[in-house]
């Protein structure tokens, strides 16, 4: 590898727009293969300490993690649930199974207390010693063909599998202090759970396991004698399902350094690669090799969606394209992959042009893996305002993120057609009809959620405009403190070049499914299949290696599909 | 009932908007709760003590009217908005102290004097009505009671750090206190509503399969 030319970071005025980031996949960077890669590479052991679960599929299990410096525990509710109360959204009651992950290895008391109150989800509370907790539920007509299969001594049919993808589906993984669980700031010192959602990912990961043990302790109640168990290649092709709302969407713009942070190392991590001066035969080969597989893998992308099915189809003739465009010829040429992303930019469309993106920093892992240490939040004081700052600084940097925004029309109802509020009900962020909802006609109320940086940043730049340039922030804000969370905003967008989307989170052609996307991709998530234009539905760690079987060989690459048997 | 510093963070948050103030002065209401908090200090009573005085009904009267000399308001001040103003002024403390007139919850300024030291690199003091804190911007010394208004606030720098507060990693609020706060925050919620659940949520699509 010889970094012979100068490629900088993709500009976030082509980044950061709404469209582009809800076309956006995973890649090494992502946090589920940073987390599996760290477990083959430090050796964790796992163990199964409790299955206790009866006839009726009732009953406890625990799943440790056994990390170098710590265990970390799954436990794990089995429930009975009527068909009719089976719901995967938010606003559900109850699930099929509810989880939490503990802090070490839990006490008998310690079970029973999770037990009094992780079914409950929102309506228990939990401790310190819980780093998350979640629920699941089956995907009925998967669960019911897999443990009747299994009974009957049978393979499950891998296409009904790979149609579906999980036997249980998630909904929120709650975690960071959310009702009651420890903080990030308590255990964001530990170096592995550094990296961002690192506990919500093990607890993924270790459902994913219980879950399988749940459908063959379920076959082998159905089928005794005659049951089987899972073929282990088969096994790996689930994932465990999500399913996510709103509530993801307004995170995006709360932490504006988090967010930065996952962007600008993922264009860094491209800019690098594009850098490159040549390919070797071994990089290229992982290159062509991943891009056959993850042929495959967009093969079983489904989707009803009108917006992904046209974005699918065109994803397919995309990699038509790059596989036609990227042959060894083209990658034996100097600066094969600047050529190849220059190449994409004029050619494809973003979601191919993304899914490219990542699939370049496949054969890198040395150049590429390392970045994963910079994407958490680690500035304390990037919140401070600094007072001293200039009015005239502060109006540029405001133009700097949202210039594009000042000559729209924020009074015209299309611009301004929605309003993020937080519903009453478990406290869910929703997204409202500004002009046609009663909870926002009536004057009386102001139930808007600060989620249109861009409109409240250019009102702040209007009135700035009306200043001494020479003037301070700290002069500016006493008499204008309504003004004060966009100039907290413009100051930190200083340090953080991707931190802002550009785009109008308010307008009436927003689709929050973009925003969505956005954040499931670096989760490491695929096969997005949104369910309207507010919530979607993804797999996780389809193609992963279980606890028992993961290896440095296989703890990586696991998100390409292999072709079957 | 212990909580955790994010849900401390949450529903200053919340309840300083419910209380009336603007987005940006309850973000700051709810970083000076949760640093109060991890410092061993009821932030959470504190602020809800401070909100029950419905100081943000007309807020220019709780401001200090000129930043220049020393910080008087037309009525007592709202120690979010001057702490707000404390912090946003930070380099005038390398001239000269920083004195208030009559203030409300002056504990509230803690965070903000907090600030301050982490941006100068050196201790700041907060003196008033015969007690005294001290904070290097990680580290406070401040007794345990603080009174509920004061006649003044002298902040300057300097000053070496006594006992220290420990630091806390769950916040154990006042029932009251709390009860204060959650019932402002249910201000900013907006009733559950089946138009609200068809609409805002996306809900109506069977996600059952």
């Amino acid at each position: 590898m010889n970094p012979a030319i100068k490629i900088e970071r993709r500009h976030p005025f082509e980044v950061m727009r709404l469209k582009r980031l809800g076309c956006l996949h995973q890649c090494r960077l992502s946090f589920m293969r940073i987390l599996t890669r760290r477990m083959a590479r430090e050796n964790w052991c796992f163990t199964r300490h409790l299955f206790d679960i009866n006839d009726k599929g009732v009953g406890r299990a625990i799943y440790t993690a056994h990390t170098t410096e710590r265990p970390y525990s799954l436990v794990a509710f089995a429930h009975d649930l009527p068909d009719e109360m089976r719901s995967d959204r938010v606003i559900a009651q109850a699930w099929d199974a509810t989880f939490a992950l503990f802090d070490g290895i839990p006490k008998p008391d310690d079970i029973d207390r999770l037990e009094q109150n992780v079914p409950f989800q929102e309506a228990g509370r939990l401790h310190e010693s819980e780093l998350s907790m979640s629920r699941a539920n089956r995907s009925v007509r998967l669960w019911n063909h897999v443990t009747d299969a299994l009974a009957q001594g049978k393979q499950p049919d891998i296409e009904q599998i790979d149609e579906v993808g999980y036997l249980m589906r998630t909904t929120a993984v709650y975690g960071s202090g959310k009702f009651g669980t420890a903080d990030f700031e308590t255990i964001s010192a530990r170096d592995e759970l550094q990296a961002p959602f690192q506990a919500e990912m093990l607890s993924v990961y270790l459902i994913r396991a219980f879950v399988r043990d749940l459908a063959e302790h379920t076959a082998s109640i159905k089928g005794g004698a005659n049951a089987t168990r899972f073929e282990p290649a088969l096994a790996r092709r689930l994932g465990i399902g999500n399913s996510t709302g709103l509530g993801m969407a307004p995170f995006l713009v709360h932490h504006p350094v988090l967010f930065n942070n996952w962007i600008m190392v993922r264009e860094e991590a491209i800019a690098r690669v594009r850098a490159l001066e040549t390919a070797n035969n071994e990089e290229c080969d992982t290159f062509h090799n991943m891009l056959k597989r993850s042929l495959l893998s967009v093969k079983q992308w489904r989707s009803d969606h009108p917006v992904q099915v046209e974005k699918l189809k065109q994803l397919k003739a995309d990699i038509h394209k790059i596989e036609e465009f990227a042959n060894r010829e083209n990658l034996q040429q100097k600066h094969p992959w600047n050529r190849l992303m220059t190449w994409s930019a004029n050619t494809l469309t973003e979601e191919g042009q993304e899914w490219l993106a990542s699939l370049i920093l496949e054969p890198y892992g040395e150049l590429v893996d390392g970045l994963a240490s910079c994407m958490s939040d680690s500035n304390r004081d990037a919140f401070t305002i600094d007072g001293a700052m200039s009015v005239q600084e502060a109006r540029a940097l405001i133009k700097e993120s949202f210039g594009w925004a000042i000559g729209i029309d924020w009074s015209a109802k299309e611009n301004c057609a929605r309003a993020w509020y937080v519903s009453e009900e478990k406290l869910e962020p929703r997204l409202g009809e500004r002009f046609e909802e009663d909870i926002f006609t009536d004057a009386s109320n102001d139930f808007e959620q600060p989620l249109a940086p861009a409109r409240d940043g250019i009102a702040a730049y209007k009135t700035l405009e009306q200043w001494d340039s020479k003037k301070t922030v700290a002069e500016f804000l006493l008499r204008h403190p309504e003004h004060r969370y966009s100039i907290r905003r413009a100051q930190i967008s200083a340090h953080t070049p991707y931190g802002e989307i550009h785009d109008n989170t308010i307008s009436a052609t927003l689709l929050p499914i973009d925003m969505l996307r956005a954040k499931l991709s670096f989760f490491g998530a695929t096969h997005f299949d949104p369910r309207s234009d507010r919530w979607v539905r993804i797999r996780m760690y389809a193609g992963a290696p279980y606890p028992d079987e993961i290896n440095e060989q296989n703890a990586d690459l696991w998100v390409y599909p292999e072709a079957a048997g | 009932m212990d909580y955790s510093l994010n849900e401390v963070e949450l529903i200053a948050k919340r309840a300083t908007r419910g209380a009336g103030y603007v987005w940006g002065m309850a973000e700051e209401a709810a970083k000076a709760t949760r640093w109060l908090c991890s410092r061993d200090i009821d932030g959470g009573s504190e602020l809800a003590r401070l909100l029950k005085r419905e100081l943000s009904q007309n807020p220019g009267k709780h401001i200090p009217i000129d930043i220049k000399g020393n910080w008087k308001g037309m009525e007592i001040l709202c120690p979010l908005m001057v702490g707000a103003a404390l912090s946003d002024c930070t380099v005038r403390l390398k001239h000269a102290p920083i004195v208030t007139g009559r203030i409300a919850s002056p504990a509230i300024l803690l965070p903000f004097g907090a600030n301050a030291a982490r941006a100068l690199k050196c201790n700041i003091s907060l003196e008033c009505d015969g007690f005294k804190s001290i904070t290097d911007g990680i580290e406070l010394s401040a007794p345990d009671e603080f009174p509920a208004e004061v006649d003044t606030v002298s902040v300057r720098i300097g000053d070496m750090l006594g006992n220290l507060r420990a630091h806390r990693t769950r916040a154990y609020p006042a029932q009251e206190g709390w009860g204060v706060l959650e019932t402002l925050a249910d201000k900013t919620y907006a009733p559950a509503t089946e138009q609200s659940r068809l609409l805002g949520a996306g809900a109506g699509l069977s996600d059952n399969d």
